[in-house]
């Protein structure tokens, strides 16, 4: 391959002496890669500068251990915890099966629990609702819904004292909800001012109330 | 790293508080219903848990079904009704149907209402809540107006721009009117007239329904 004469420099003498001067240049700047990474070598070898002061402050940092830190200090260092992500994930599934089973010893087992909790709960989850029934005859009237589990014991009507008016209030969850009015324990009811719903498939319609969906209902 | 570790919480967790929930559920129907028909709505419900279904009202179905005295059988019919009813209101209405809208969806297509009526009111009021008009729609096939007449009177209204305060003031004249004696299809529909011809909302879009058609102006 060496000795083969090339074509373009027989027929150019001026493009061969480019060449050369090219080749010479990279050869060049080989020798200078070479120096500067000889020099780079040589300087991480040297010893730090010796910065008492710095070296000092380092020194003390290291030393300082965080699980040592006691107070307020604790409680705003950024390190106070080291833990790998495994333990951190059986901490939190922990916890949570924690609160389930705390949450399910807590959750309302009758009716009657459910509507006082609604009754006393101020969250904006909820929204104050007043049920009105002209009942003329009846001794007794109760709400039954989706709310109260549909027991018709939980959530009696008071008598409005003169006519025939029963009367209810009490907080609901917002959104729809199916319910009607028990009477004497024994005759159900829809509320004849309330949209109706479809048969429930039991024999029987419910009214429907959307609870903040809806002015009016 | 951390996206990773997070996805694979959820991954794992997501049974676990599904699993919570269905014993939850279990509990709550043992307290009130023989054991057999629990065990039997149990299974419904985890059956609509596992289709992405609200679940609270096929268990009030349940318990409405045992203090309404129904038997075993009746009651796991209404809570299967129910859970189709749900699915097919879903279906109808389309993805992203909040969890109230299938509940008032399943109510109106077990009165009677075609599924196609529920689409359409999905396209009348694309991206709206659609609770109020379905509860109307319900309301007037359960007091009687037939099924195609009340859907063409609330899917003219709610097309039309009418509000829900509006709805359910249309759905109190219509009540009105069929107590009074009128028809129940005629009612309906001349409700809705009437609005459309007073309300500021129904002449506009009267009045925008008369404009030339832009795209057919420009057609030779």
């Amino acid at each position: 391959m060496a000795d083969r004469p090339d074509p373009e420099r027989a027929a150019n003498p001026h493009s061969s002496e480019r060449a050369a001067n090219a080749h010479s240049s990279e050869r060049a700047s080989a020798r200078e890669e070479v120096v500067i990474d000889e020099r780079v070598r040589a300087a991480y070898r040297l010893p730090s500068p010796a910065d008492e002061p710095a070296r000092a402050r380092l020194l003390a940092r290291l030393a300082a251990d965080p699980s040592k830190r006691t107070g307020w200090r604790w409680w705003l260092a950024a390190d106070a915890f080291r833990a790998r992500p495994i333990w951190v994930a059986a901490a939190f599934v922990a916890v949570l099966a924690g609160g389930a089973w705390l949450g399910s010893r807590v959750t309302p087992r009758t009716a009657n629990d459910a509507v006082a909790i609604i009754q006393s709960a101020a969250d904006p989850t909820t929204a104050p609702v007043t049920f009105v029934l002209r009942a003329p005859g009846a001794t007794r009237v109760s709400v039954v819904g989706d709310f109260n589990n549909w027991d018709a014991s939980s959530t009696p009507m008071e008598h409005s004292g003169s006519g025939d008016l029963w009367v209810l209030s009490l907080r609901l969850p917002r959104g729809v909800h199916l319910y009607s009015f028990v009477l004497d324990g024994a005759e159900w009811r829809p509320d004849p001012s309330a949209p109706l719903a479809a048969d429930d498939s039991f024999g029987g319609h419910n009214s429907v109330i959307v609870v903040d969906g809806a002015p009016g209902l | 790293m951390r996206l990773v570790l997070g996805l694979a919480l959820v991954v794992l967790l997501a049974p676990a508080a599904r699993a919570g929930d269905a014993a939850s559920d279990r509990a709550r129907l043992d307290a009130r219903l023989a054991s057999d028909v629990a065990r039997q709505v149990a299974a419904l419900v985890e059956d609509a848990r596992a289709a992405g279904l609200p679940t609270d009202p096929l268990i009030a179905r349940a318990f409405e079904g045992a203090s309404r005295g129904a038997d075993a059988a009746g009651i796991v019919n209404g809570v299967r009704r129910q859970s189709g009813a749900q699915l097919a209101a879903r279906g109808a209405l389309g993805t992203g149907t909040q969890p109230d809208e299938i509940v008032a969806g399943a109510s109106a297509l077990l009165a009677g209402v075609p599924p196609d009526s529920l689409a359409r009111l999905r396209l009348a009021r694309p991206g709206g809540n659609l609770v109020i008009p379905l509860v109307v729609l319900c309301d007037l096939v359960a007091r009687g107006v037939p099924a195609d007449a009340a859907s063409v009177a609330v899917v003219t209204a709610a097309r039309a721009g009418a509000s829900d305060g509006a709805l359910l003031r249309m759905r109190e004249r219509i009540h009105t009117g069929i107590e009074n004696g009128g028809a129940p299809a005629g009612t309906a529909g001349d409700v809705v007239r009437q609005w459309l011809l007073e309300s500021p909302a129904g002449k506009t879009s009267k009045q925008k329904g008369r404009e030339p058609d832009p795209q057919r102006k420009k057609a030779p």
